[in-house]
């Protein structure tokens, strides 16, 4: 009989969490959910109040924003694509070797690592407008070289603390071996370690392609038309299409669907890079 | 001995690239900045016009709407801040057993925060507009006439979707703090008779805080340069009531061609940051050694 009771008492505190669960998810994921809704119906279905639950789906918007409307976007979404993929994967060339010789030799440790994970605190604004000088006096103005400057620097600090923190745990054994068999250490560093570092490069290389995807202020500042990443592009169309929501809704679901799908499989190491950073730093 | 001489300064070879990269992205700059700060300077004449001394400091920092833009950034990064962590904390005691069976279901949780925050602020344009948003739709029909752009409550609106985006980020690290304690705490507590409430504050509570600091100071420091949903949304307005100090250096710089006022500002707000976050990074050492 108690243990009945006690069973029912559970269930009821499961039911409640889920309850709880789905309230939560649905509020904050609203935006996202009427967003991708908008983007499936016509402007007369859009203009209709109260919005109707159930209505026809149409691709028009879609058709209308990659290729009938002359509205850029497909090459905003090129642009974000180069942008994002380059720095991250510069961000993970010139970290991985510096975490090699943080871990193994101590150099920099008490600096660059710091200094490092600084970068990621300081407000941005402050670094904008003397690269925006440098980069009109250079020609990187509007070009997806200065961007993927831009998107490196901003992925080195999440990258060279992953690796940090990875290369620790990896024995000193590994490189014993190598250096028996005469490898020098850049040998030991990309045919040894890196291939089994792979799961955290890639951990690496969707968290910075995410964040780099994401990015609005330089794309805003450093870029006019030919660079332009799609956060920067998509908010164009609140501006130019006006009320045309539809297809301004059609572009947001385009711009938010990539790092939205990494996002799945990067947010576990979020809370790792976060926690990590903070107490070995 | 000699080998190992030999094998440190191969080792450091590696570092070049990252060192010479970030010397090139934020070491000169910054000397740009300051050589800039020091000049009379203009978009035509980057070379500048001779020396101005500290005059571009002195007009940065007697400009009020530095004061209000420096007041309403660290309004919106508090109370945001305080926000995030508690609803963090609530959802953690709340839903870990549930994610501990489904983790799976954590993912949807997440989903907020991959969107870039200047496009979350064009949707909730979308879901917040007067005339066919879903949010205000769906108020009138329950009788509750607000115009949440309005003057009135546009400040209200800006934090809670900072809020709503940003929430999932402090709950992700406050959960994997927690799922990170040994299953024999919750084991230990039963057998004790301990409450669920009382286990979450007594054992819990206690055991996650250095994750909690950890979370609470990366979320101040995010939310008090707050720049793109602000500025997609209402570009700081109305009037100056939304300009965070990101926005208020930006406008400066791109709106009214300032441009030694805005980069002497910026020197100083490096300048700050860096002194805040070595005080920070100094305080976080001590609570956790390791």
């Amino acid at each position: 009989m108690i243990v009945t009771e006690k069973s029912a008492a559970k269930s009821t505190t499961n039911g409640l969490r889920w309850l709880l669960f789905l309230i939560i998810a649905f509020i904050i994921n609203l935006p996202i959910l009427a967003t991708v809704l908008t983007s499936f119906k016509t402007t007369g279905v859009i203009n209709t109040s109260p919005p109707p639950i159930i209505f026809t789906p149409t691709l028009s918007n879609y058709s209308e924003v990659l290729f009938t409307g002359n509205t850029n976007l497909l090459r905003y979404i090129l642009n974000s694509i180069i942008i994002a993929g380059g720095g991250s994967i510069l961000a993970i060339l010139l970290s991985f070797p510096a975490a090699y010789a943080i871990v193994r030799h101590g150099i920099g440790r008490s600096w660059l690592l710091p200094l490092v994970m600084n970068i990621r605190m300081l407000p941005l604004i402050v670094y904008a407008i003397p690269l925006y000088l440098m980069f009109q006096l250079v020609g990187l103005l509007d070009s997806w070289l200065g961007m993927i400057l831009v998107t490196t620097t901003i992925s080195i600090p999440v990258a060279l603390v992953l690796f940090v923190g990875f290369m620790q745990d990896i024995p000193i054994d590994m490189d014993e071996a190598g250096k028996l068999d005469g490898a020098s250490q850049r040998v030991i560093l990309w045919q040894l370690i890196f291939p089994i570092a792979r799961p955290i490069v890639l951990a690496v290389l969707l968290l910075s392609f995410i964040t780099s995807w994401n990015e609005f202020l330089f794309g805003l500042i450093l870029t006019t038309k030919n660079a332009t990443p799609v956060t920067v592009g998509a908010t164009f169309f609140v501006t130019s299409y006006g009320v045309k929501w539809g297809a301004t809704a059609a572009a947001m679901t385009l711009g938010i669907l990539p790092p939205m799908i990494l996002g799945v499989f990067a947010y576990p190491y979020i809370g790792k890079s976060m926690l990590s950073g903070a107490v070995k730093g | 001995m000699n080998l190992q001489a030999r094998e440190r300064r191969e080792a450091k070879i590696f570092l070049v690239g990252l060192c010479v990269f970030l010397a090139l992205m934020l070491g000169f700059p910054s000397l740009a900045n300051l050589w800039f700060s020091l000049n009379e300077v203009s978009f035509h004449n980057l070379t500048g016009d001779g020396f101005a001394g500290l005059n571009n400091y002195k007009e940065a920092l007697s400009n009020p709407g530095l004061w209000k833009a420096l007041g309403y950034s660290l309004k919106f990064g508090v109370i945001a801040t305080f926000l995030e962590v508690s609803l963090a904390l609530i959802m953690v005691f709340t839903l870990h057993p549930l994610l501990a069976r489904k983790p799976w279901l954590t993912a949807i949780l997440m989903m907020p925060m991959m969107v870039s925050p200047a496009l979350m602020g064009v949707m909730y344009r979308l879901i917040l507009n007067e005339f066919t948003g879903i949010v205000p739709g769906y108020l009138n029909l329950l009788g509750f006439h607000v115009s949440l752009m309005g003057r009135a409550m546009v400040q209200h609106t800006v934090i809670a979707i900072e809020v709503l985006q940003w929430t999932p980020f402090a709950f992700l690290i406050l959960l994997t703090a927690r799922q990170s304690l040994p299953y024999e705490l919750e084991e230990a507590a039963a057998i004790d008779g301990a409450t669920e409430t009382g286990f979450n504050f007594k054992v819990v509570l206690p055991l996650i805080t250095p994750a909690i600091i950890i979370v609470t100071f990366i979320r101040f420091i995010d939310s008090f340069r707050v720049f793109d949903h602000i500025f997609v949304l209402t570009g700081g307005g109305p009037g100056s009531s939304t300009t965070s100090i990101s926005i208020y250096i930006y406008k400066l710089f791109f709106q009214r061609s300032e441009l030694g006022e805005a980069v002497a500002l910026s020197l100083v707000l490096l300048f700050a940051s860096l002194v805040l976050l070595y005080f920070g990074m100094k305080l976080a050492v001590r609570k956790e050694p390791s």
